[in-house]
C-alpha cells in the first residue's frame, strides 16, 4: 500500500470498506479481494484536465476525424446493465471520458475551466460522463462585472460576488485565464492581449494584478477548500518567466495555485529563441510554501488545444494554419481551440517537453507540484502513465531525450543531466494524494478510514508505463468498477461543489448590471435547477 | 384545481433560435392567454397551449403502456432503424433519444441534416464566433449576408444585434454601422447605412476577393466584385465586426464552398481588427440536438450506430437513406410539422413510431402515436439559443407526458 497521506509507504496492509466507506476493520467473514504481490493507492485524483462544458464540446465538434478513427463500442458490464458507445481522440465523447478515466484507476476529476454563462451545459455533460466525481472551476477576471468593479474601485464587492457566483453556477473552485487579457482581445482595437501585470485594461485602476489580488483575496476571505487556480498572461511566449515570477510574487503569502506551470516557465526572447526557465520557476515554487502548481506537461503526440485564452489560440492558429475556433462569451469569457500535435523533432516541442520535465524533477515538495497534462492541451491523460515512466525511469527518459531535437536545449537542466527518479509513493502523492489535499477534498487522496472508498490496485510491472495505464481492480465509492483490468460496473459519480455564505446586496448590484447589459435572464442565469 | 389566473415570468421561447427567455406567460383556466415579449412568430409558437393528448395504436387511442409495449416491439423488430429528432424536445428528451439510438443500432439524424453545409465548414475550418450577447456589447459594424432576420427571427434586432445599448455601443443602433449585402433575392434589412449587391452566381468568389483584401493580398478589379473590396476594407476598420448569415436552408440547398467561404472571411478578419459570424439557426431547440448528440457521440448530426459505435454519415443521413428505401422502420421524436417535406414522404408507408407534441396528427400516420408536451410550454428542462448557449425550461402549463419521460420508459423496455 502506497497512502502517503497517511504515512504508508509500500507496507502490506488490509484495506477494509464497508459501503461507500473505507473502515477500521471488518468482520472475519467479509469478501475478499486478494491483492497480494500487486500495488494499492488510493483513486487517482486529476487536479485539471478539459472534459465537459461548451468549451470542449466545440472541441468536440471540431474533430469528427479523430472520432472516427477510434469508435469505442459499449463495455460489456456485470449484469447486463446498459452502457453506451462513443468515440474518443483528444476530446472524447461523455460516456467514453468516464470509463476511460476509470480504466486508468482515475476516480476524481476537475473540470478545469467552465464559462458562468455556460455552467448548465458543464453540469449536464458531467452527468453523461460515468463513475468519476467531478468538480467546476469557474470563470472570472474577464468578467465585464469584476472589472467594472474594479474601475470603480470597489474591489470589497469581489469577495461577495465570487461567493455568489460560485454557488449559482455550482462550482468548486475560481479559475482565473489571462486575466485582463482575454477583455483585451474581446474589446479591439491595438490592444489584443497584455503582456505584463501591470497593463491597463481599459481603465489604470484595471491591471492583471489588481483582479488577481481581488479574486486571491476573496477566495482566501471565503475560506473555499481550493485556491485561485491561475493560468497567468503570457502563456506560450518565450520570455514568459518574468510575468510567471511577476504575478507569484504579487500574491506572495496567500495560497494560490498556478496550473500548467509548463506552459508559463520559458526564457528567452520573441525573435530570439527560447531557453528554459524551470530552474527559476520551481525555485520560487520551493521556497513559498503557499504556491501551489501543476505541470502541464507536454507529451509527443497529437492534443488539442482548448482554453479561454484567446488571443494564444488565435496566434497559434495564424502560425500553424490549422483550423480554429474562436467564441468571445458575453460578459465573461472567450474560447478558442485549435488541434495540435507535439513532435520530438520541432525544437519548441522538444523545448516544452524538457521543461516540464525540469519543473518535476527540481521540486522538492511533490505535495505541491500535481501532475498533469493540461488534457488536452499538452496530451491526452491516457499519457499519464507515459509520464509516470518518465519520471520514475531515468533511462527510459535519458533514452527518449536523446531522441528530441536539441536545439533550444542549451543550458537545460534536464540535458545536464537529472537523475532523480520519483519513488511509487512520490507517484502516489503527485497523482492522488497531494492534488486530494490542494483540493480540500479530505475524504479522497488517502486510504485511512472514514475516506471514500476509492481504490486503484496495480499489478508491480516494473513496466510502469504499463502497469499505471493497465490497473487490475480499481474500487469507486464502494463499487468494484475495474474487474480483473475489465470496466464492469459504471455507476454515477457525484458532483463536488462549494456554496460560500455572501450578502444578498450583491444580487440587487447584479440585477441592476444585468437590466443594463445582460442578454439573459438574471433568474435564468446559472446552473441551479429552476421550479 | 388551477387559480384563474396566473403569471410566469422569465419563460424561454422556442419559436426561433433567438430563445428569448424574458417572456411573460399569462395563464387563464389553463389555457395561455397572453405573451408578453414574444413576437408574433413566438405568440404563434406558444399558442394556446392546448395540444392533444392521446396515445394510438394504428390510429385508435390506447393506453400509453400498449402504446409504449407496441412501439417497444415495432422497433426491435427492425434491422435498420432511424430515429430522427424533430423540434421542441428538451435537452433531456433528446439525451434520451441517443441512448435509444445507441441500443437499436440506428440512424440518428435531425433537423440540422438540412444545415448541414454550415455545420461541416464548422468543422473543416472552424469558426470565428461569439454569443449573440457580445454582438449586443460590442459590433459596431454588422453586415447582414443576404439575411433580413425580421423574417425568420424577428427580435434578433431588437435583443441582440442592432438596437440594443451594450458596454462598447452606449447608443445602441446610432453606435452601429448596418450594411446589407444583397445576394440575388436574399436581401438584408430594409433599415442598413449601406447596401452591396452580389449576384448569386457571384457570391462565393466575392467572398474570396473579400478574404483576399482583408489579407493585403491582391484583390480582383473585375466589375462584378465592384464593391466587395471597399466592403472588405470598411469592416477591416472596424473595431469589432459582426457578419451575419442564415444557416437554415432556404429556397436554394446549403452551398459547402459559401459556407466555407463565410467562415473564413470571418477567421481572416480576426488579423486587421476582431469579427464574429453568426449563423442563425432556426428554433425547437434544434442547437440543443446539436449540442447533446455531440457530447454523448462525438457527432452532432448524421450519427450511424449500425456498427456498434457513433460513426458520422453526413452524406447519408435520414433523407438519403429514407430516399433509397434503406431505413425498415423509424421512430420520430418532437413536433412532426417541423419535419421537411422530403423526410415525410419517405416516412409515409413505413412502420413508425411518433413520440412528441401533436404526433398523433402526423402526416405520415404513424403505427404508434404518442402525444407528449412541448419543451417550454409543457415540459422543463434544459434548451439551447442558436449560439450554442444553455437556458432553462420554464414550462407554464401542465401537460400531457412529457416526451423525456416517454423515452425513459421505452428505454427500459428495451433494457437500454
Amino acid at each position: 500500500m502506497y497512502d502517503p497521506a497517511n504515512g504508508v509507504d509500500g507496507q502490506v496492509r488490509d484495506v477494509c470498506i464497508e459501503g461507500d466507506r473505507i473502515v477500521a476493520d471488518l468482520p472475519a467473514n467479509a469478501p475478499r479481494l486478494d491483492a497480494r504481490g500487486m500495488i494499492v493507492m488510493p483513486g487517482g485524483v486529476d487536479i485539471h484536465a478539459h472534459i465537459a462544458g461548451s468549451s470542449v464540446n466545440q472541441g468536440r465538434r471540431l474533430l469528427p476525424e479523430e472520432h472516427v478513427a477510434d469508435p469505442v463500442p459499449a463495455p460489456r458490464l456485470a449484469d447486463g446493465a446498459p452502457a453506451r458507445s462513443g468515440t474518443g481522440g483528444t476530446i472524447p465523447s461523455t460516456f467514453t471520458t468516464g470509463y476511460r478515466y476509470a480504466g486508468l484507476g482515475y476516480t476524481t476529476v476537475m473540470e478545469a475551466a467552465v464559462a458562468p454563462l455556460a455552467a448548465r451545459q458543464a453540469h449536464a455533460e458531467l452527468d453523461d460522463t460515468p463513475i468519476i466525481d467531478a468538480g467546476c472551476f469557474v470563470l472570472l477576471g474577464n468578467d465585464d462585472y469584476l472589472l467594472r468593479q474594479l474601475a470603480g474601485g470597489e474591489s470589497t464587492h469581489a469577495r461577495e460576488y465570487a461567493a455568489w457566483l460560485l454557488g449559482v453556477t455550482r462550482a468548486y473552485a475560481i479559475k482565473i485565464v489571462n486575466p485582463g487579457g482575454v477583455a483585451r482581445w474581446k474589446t479591439g482595437g491595438a490592444e489584443r492581449n497584455v503582456s505584463g501585470i501591470d497593463d491597463p485594461v481599459g481603465s489604470s485602476s484595471v491591471t492583471p494584478r489588481k483582479i488577481l489580488e481581488a479574486l486571491a483575496g476573496a477566495a482566501n476571505a471565503l475560506e473555499l477548500p481550493h485556491p485561485v487556480h491561475i493560468h497567468c498572461n503570457n502563456l506560450g511566449q518565450p520570455g514568459n518567466v518574468a510575468t510567471t515570477l511577476a504575478t507569484m510574487r504579487a500574491l506572495a503569502g496567500q495560497r494560490a495555485h498556478f496550473t500548467h506551470l509548463q506552459f508559463h516557465s520559458y526564457g528567452g526572447e520573441r525573435g530570439k529563441g527560447w531557453t528554459s526557465a524551470a530552474r527559476d520557476v520551481i525555485e520560487h515554487v520551493n521556497a513559498h510554501p503557499e504556491v501551489s502548481v501543476d505541470v502541464g506537461q507536454v507529451m509527443f503526440g497529437p492534443a488539442t488545444t482548448v482554453t479561454a485564452d484567446g488571443p494564444v489560440e488565435y496566434l497559434l492558429h495564424a502560425s500553424t494554419g490549422r483550423k480554429w475556433v474562436n467564441l468571445d462569451i458575453e460578459l465573461e469569457t472567450g474560447c478558442g481551440i485549435v488541434p495540435y500535435s507535439y513532435k520530438e523533432t520541432a525544437a519548441v516541442a522538444a523545448l516544452q517537453w524538457a521543461v516540464g520535465l525540469e519543473l518535476f524533477l527540481l521540486a522538492r515538495d511533490p505535495w505541491r507540484v500535481v501532475l498533469s497534462t493540461d488534457h488536452p492541451n499538452g496530451g491526452s491523460f491516457l499519457s499519464y502513465p507515459r509520464l509516470i515512466r518518465l519520471l520514475m525511469d531515468r533511462a527510459y527518459r535519458d533514452e527518449q531525450l536523446k531522441r528530441v531535437n536539441q536545439k533550444m536545449l542549451a543550458g537545460s537542466a534536464l540535458r545536464d543531466g537529472l537523475a532523480r527518479e520519483y519513488t511509487l509513493s512520490e507517484i502516489a502523492v503527485v497523482t492522488r494524494a497531494g492534488p486530494a489535499r490542494l483540493l480540500g477534498l479530505k475524504s479522497k487522496g488517502h486510504l485511512g478510514p472514514g475516506a471514500d472508498a476509492d481504490v486503484t490496485i496495480y499489478a508491480n510491472d516494473p513496466d510502469r508505463a504499463q502497469m499505471f495505464a493497465t490497473p487490475r481492480h480499481v474500487i469507486k465509492g464502494g463499487a468494484v468498477v475495474v474487474e480483473d483490468g475489465q470496466l464492469r460496473r459504471a455507476p454515477a459519480g457525484r458532483r463536488l461543489v462549494v456554496r460560500p455564505e455572501y450578502d444578498p446586496a450583491i444580487t440587487r448590484d447584479l440585477r441592476r448590471f444585468f437590466d443594463d447589459y445582460a442578454c439573459v435572464e438574471f433568474a435564468n442565469y446559472g446552473a441551479e435547477p429552476v421550479a | 384545481m388551477s387559480p384563474a389566473a396566473r403569471t410566469v415570468e422569465h419563460v424561454t421561447c422556442l419559436g426561433c433560435g433567438c430563445a428569448c427567455d424574458d417572456i411573460t406567460v399569462v395563464v387563464k383556466q389553463d389555457r395561455i392567454a397572453e405573451t408578453r415579449n414574444a413576437c408574433a412568430l413566438g405568440t404563434v409558437w406558444f399558442g394556446d397551449g392546448q395540444i392533444p393528448q392521446d396515445a394510438r395504436v394504428n390510429g385508435r387511442p390506447t393506453s400509453l403502456e400498449q402504446a409504449l409495449g407496441e412501439a417497444a416491439r415495432t422497433l426491435e423488430a427492425a434491422k435498420r432503424p432511424l430515429v430522427y429528432l424533430a423540434a421542441d424536445l428538451s435537452c433531456e428528451a433528446q439525451r434520451e433519444a441517443v441512448a435509444l439510438s445507441d441500443r437499436l443500432s440506428a440512424m440518428l439524424d435531425s433537423l440540422t441534416g438540412a444545415a448541414a453545409a454550415g455545420v461541416l465548414a464548422a468543422q473543416r475550418r472552424g469558426r470565428a464566433g461569439a454569443t449573440l450577447g457580445e454582438i449586443r456589447q460590442r459590433a459596431d459594424v454588422i453586415v447582414f449576408w443576404g439575411v433580413d432576420p425580421a423574417e425568420r427571427y424577428p427580435r434578433f434586432a431588437a435583443r441582440y444585434a442592432v438596437e440594443p445599448r451594450g458596454l462598447a455601443t452606449p447608443r445602441g443602433r446610432a453606435s452601429r454601422t448596418v450594411i446589407a449585402v444583397d445576394v440575388g433575392a436574399g436581401r438584408g434589412p430594409a433599415d442598413a447605412d449601406a447596401r452591396v449587391a452580389i449576384a448569386v452566381g457571384d457570391e462565393v468568389d466575392a467572398l474570396g476577393v473579400m478574404r483576399a483584401t482583408v489579407q493585403g493580398r491582391v484583390a480582383s478589379d473585375e466589375a462584378r466584385f465592384r464593391g466587395s473590396p471597399e466592403l472588405a476594407r470598411r469592416m477591416s476598420e472596424g473595431r469589432y465586426v459582426t457578419l451575419v448569415a442564415d444557416g437554415e436552408p432556404g429556397a436554394a440547398p446549403g452551398d459547402p464552398d459559401r459556407a466555407e467561404a463565410l467562415v473564413t472571411l470571418a477567421q481572416a478578419l480576426n488579423g486587421p481588427t476582431r469579427c464574429a459570424l453568426v449563423v442563425l439557426r432556426g428554433g425547437g431547440n434544434r442547437s440543443g440536438a446539436d449540442a447533446v448528440v455531440t457530447w454523448q457521440t462525438g457527432f452532432p448530426f448524421a450519427v450511424d450506430f449500425a456498427p456498434g459505435f457513433p460513426t458520422y454519415r453526413p452524406h447519408a443521413g435520414a433523407a438519403a437513406l429514407l430516399a433509397t428505401g434503406e431505413i425498415d422502420a423509424a421512430l420520430v421524436i418532437g413536433s412532426p410539422a417541423s419535419i421537411p417535406e422530403p423526410l415525410l414522404r419517405g416516412l409515409a408507408g413505413l412502420p413508425s413510431v411518433a413520440i412528441g407534441p401533436r404526433a398523433s396528427t402526423a402526416t405520415f400516420q404513424p403505427a404508434v402515436a404518442v402525444d407528449t408536451g412541448v419543451a417550454g410550454i409543457h415540459e422543463g428542462g434544459m434548451a439551447f439559443r442558436m449560439d450554442d448557449v444553455p437556458l432553462p425550461l420554464r414550462p407554464p402549463l401542465a401537460g400531457p407526458p412529457t416526451a423525456a419521460g416517454a423515452l425513459r420508459a421505452l428505454r427500459e423496455r428495451l433494457g437500454a
